[in-house]
């Protein structure tokens, strides 16, 4: 069985925890309940007939409080950017996971994911964010963890991109 | 008296810790002490064995944390590192919060793994707090944004995230200390203050490397971090020695402040709680200051820890610089007065009225000079311990008065007439055989019979050869940083065989003095037995450390000896390990010139 790790990285509450919890389960809940550390799930999938197992690595937000330890990026096959579109600020965190992960991980295949799409009319940031971070050649994903728009394809997307690599 | 394996396994149990200890075939580990309940509920299974254990070090964080530790159990001997907190579903559908530690002591290489429970959620609550009033102040700005930008309240603004943070921060119990750009204090929070003992003002606007708990060493290694890049550096371990034997284990994270890089933000973690656990799991070989684990040792450890609750008077008997103080302390420490004052006294070379009145006080006029009334250190010591060290060389006047306050419990301060009431423990030791000093009446038997009610005896350094690398290791590293030669690395193997060797009449003070020696001494990275003092060398170990045959008659082993150090008399006689006027006689009696 294969197995490939996949990490979330975000600022806190841009909805990491949701969107996996979205995607293994199927609910969603308006309740913050911050993440300290990680959280390790599973998901199984097939991509071309193939079983894969995805080890979901969800951790905790990035802040002043508690920075993410390059360590547990490693080894990951692919990762989420997740950023919160009510919360301009959140796009710089993840300019500079970005930039860690590519550190640690060289170049492998990661999704943008602007997260809270349900909240469009509150977006901070430009409509035209999306556009701009594809023209540098990223996969990007509005979507709502909320809804469940947009989350299998932001895993598949990814899953898939993964296994071609 | 406490069993050390079963209060190990007592404390791996309370603590619920999953304990395994890496194998020699540094791939599988073996079980020690019993597998905790959250083991069995976690995985469903109601008998564990041992292979579910290892089954279980297959799930991907801590197959992950394994790598990671691997590497540093490989590369150190001592020392721990800490997975960080994560989560994963349990059989039972719940998420269970883990942590894990590799540390490595004395080659001894162990993984502890603990559930978090709700214990940590202290933590949890404090950051869930924290990120709630973050979205909120954010919804909050955002409504009131034009205003706020036009008004310029940012600088209002950044000032009250400080005051949140540093709230935040003290709840979570980390000290703050913020500088200028010069270095200065300009803040310490109110954590800092009580981990460090001082207050904000007497530091503020002085530099942060003037903090009278830091050590030279401590000092040194904070500003070596300071040098590295942001992302390399790493948590500082301190120690804080604050006085009455109270410690403090700290590390240190040393940040730049992130609205000025120029300046700096000290984060202050106590870890003193989890360092005497896990020093209580992994260490046998220390006992407050006593160093080393030869079974003498480890006896007289379960000695002290046997004495220390009862109020009994004891007396240390040893060697002169075994470190019979120290004993002494460990009573103090271990017993149940340890919050209360240790006064230790030298009973030897003082006269009669000077130690008198040391011990219990005057009255002022008591004696010519006597201007102040004075309280002695019976006083002073109470509700504590008083060492009364060389009690041997107690005049035989104050011998009775010491033997009345003992049956008394209360002393007579010199000229007055009205008792007064302490509660001390009596704590005495000597180099000297009392038993003959009774005999030849310098000691009376009767303060005798109620000084030795609990006797402790120390082991010659030379009966305990064993503890001598480890005690040479340690004055090492003290030395080193006293001498600030950090280039000499380490001690060469030659040079510990000579110390092992060498018979130590004058015990653990005379090895610590030797190293001090040799430090000083030593030019090169390594410290050479040619570096230690003459006398620790064997005269066949001088001349093999001069290359030198030991068939060689004497005057060929001068020759040799001026020879190497290249005709300084002085330098050859430290070399053949005899005094300079020693050399001076043999090379007269030789008929060579002693002079030129
Ligand atoms: N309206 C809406 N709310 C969402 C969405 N995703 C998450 N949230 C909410 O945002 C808050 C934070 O979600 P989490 O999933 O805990 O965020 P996180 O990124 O895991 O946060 P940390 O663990 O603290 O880093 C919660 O109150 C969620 O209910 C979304 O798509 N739409
Ligand atoms: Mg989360």
């Amino acid at each position: 069985m294969i197995q490939k790790k996949i990490c979330m990285l975000g600022a806190f509450a841009v909805g990491k925890t949701s969107f996996v919890k979205q995607y293994v389960t199927g609910i969603f809940s308006e309740k913050y309940h911050t993440t300290v550390g990680v959280k390790i799930d599973k998901k199984m999938v097939e991509i071309d007939g193939q079983p894969i197992t995805l080890i979901l690595w969800d951790l905790h937000g990035e802040d002043e409080f508690q920075k993410i330890r390059a360590s547990y990026l490693r080894g990951s096959s692919g990762y989420l950017l997740v950023v919160d579109g009510t919360r301009q600020k959140t796009i710089a965190v993840v300019e500079d996971l970005h930039r860690m992960a590519q550190e640690i991980l060289g170049e492998v295949p990661f999704v943008l994911v602007i997260n809270k799409a349900d909240l469009s009319e509150q977006w901070e940031i430009q409509k035209d964010a999306a556009e701009r971070f594809r023209a540098r050649g990223w996969m990007v994903i509005e979507g709502s963890a909320k809804t469940g728009e947009g989350v299998e394809q932001a895993f598949s997307q990814l899953t898939k991109s993964m296994v071609d690599d | 008296m406490i069993d050390d394996r079963s209060l190990l396994t007592g404390l791996i149990e309370a603590l619920h810790v999953l304990v395994l200890q890496r194998m020699k075939d540094s791939q599988s580990f073996r079980l020690i002490g019993s597998i905790p309940e959250w083991f069995r509920m976690f995985t469903g299974t109601p008998h564990v064995t041992e292979a579910e254990v290892q089954v279980y070090l297959q799930r991907p964080f801590l197959e992950h944390f394994l790598t990671e530790a691997h590497e540093f159990w490989d590369t150190h001997t001592f020392g721990q590192l800490a997975s960080g907190l994560w989560a994963e579903q349990g059989q039972d559908g719940h998420d269970v919060q883990f942590e894990a530690d590799a540390v490595a002591k004395d080659g001894v290489k162990l993984l502890l793994i603990q559930r978090v429970g709700s214990g940590n959620f202290g933590l949890q609550a404090v950051l869930q707090t924290a990120r709630e009033s973050g979205l909120q102040h954010h919804h909050a700005l955002s409504e009131h944004k034009q205003v706020q930008q036009v008004l310029g309240g940012k600088l209002e603004q950044s000032e009250r995230l400080r005051d949140d943070l540093v709230m935040i921060l003290d709840r979570l119990q980390i000290g703050t200390i913020m500088t200028d750009e010069e270095g200065r204090v300009t803040f310490l929070s109110r954590v800092a203050q009580e981990l460090l003992s001082m207050t904000e003002q007497a530091v503020a606007g002085q530099p942060w490397s003037d903090i009278q708990a830091f050590s030279e060493s401590d000092t040194l290694s904070l500003q070596k971090m300071l040098l590295r890049a942001i992302n390399e550096r790493l948590k500082v371990p301190v120690m804080l020695e604050l006085g009455k034997g109270r410690r403090v284990s700290l590390e240190i994270d040393v940040q730049e402040d992130p609205r000025n890089t120029q300046r700096t933000i000290f984060f202050l973690y106590d870890v003193t709680e989890v360092q005497g656990l896990r020093g209580l799991l992994t260490e046998k070989s220390r006992f407050f200051d006593l160093v080393g684990k030869s079974s003498v040792m480890t006896e007289v450890y379960r000695r002290i820890q046997d004495i220390a609750p009862v109020d009994a008077t004891v007396l240390i008997q040893g060697e002169t610089g075994t470190g019979k103080e120290l004993v002494a302390r460990a009573l103090h420490q271990a017993g149940p007065r340890k919050d209360g004052p240790f006064i230790a006294v030298n009973c030897a070379g003082l006269t009669d009225s000077l130690l008198g009145s040391q011990l219990f006080g005057h009255k002022r006029g008591a004696f010519t000079g006597a201007s102040h009334d004075h309280q002695g250190f019976f006083e002073a010591a109470n509700t504590g311990t008083l060492f009364l060290d060389e009690i041997g060389d107690m005049p035989l006047s104050i011998q009775t008065t010491l033997l009345r306050v003992l049956q008394e419990k209360e002393i007579t301060r010199l000229g007055e007439s009205h008792p007064r009431k302490v509660d001390v423990r009596v704590v005495t030791a000597t180099h000297q055989n009392l038993e003959e000093l009774v005999k030849t009446r310098e000691f009376r038997s009767d303060l005798l019979y109620r000084v030795r009610v609990a006797r402790l005896y120390l082991p010659a350094l030379r009966d305990r050869r064993e503890d001598i690398s480890l005690l040479a290791e340690i004055f090492f590293g003290q030395s080193r940083t006293a001498t600030k030669k950090f280039d000499v690395q380490e001690i060469s193997t030659e040079a510990m065989q000579a110390l092992i060797k060498y018979r130590w009449p004058g015990n653990v003070r005379e090895l610590r003095s030797a190293l001090d020696y040799a430090l000083i001494h030593c030019r090169g990275s390594t410290l050479q037995p040619s570096d230690l003092p003459p006398e620790c060398l064997t005269h066949s170990d001088v001349l093999t450390l001069m290359g030198i045959h030991s068939g060689l008659d004497e005057k060929g082993q001068i020759f040799a000896a001026l020879k190497r150090a290249k005709g300084k008399r002085a330098e050859a006689a430290r070399l053949l390990g005899m005094s300079r006027s020693t050399l001076y006689r043999r090379l007269e009696s030789l008929g060579l010139p002693s002079k030129g």
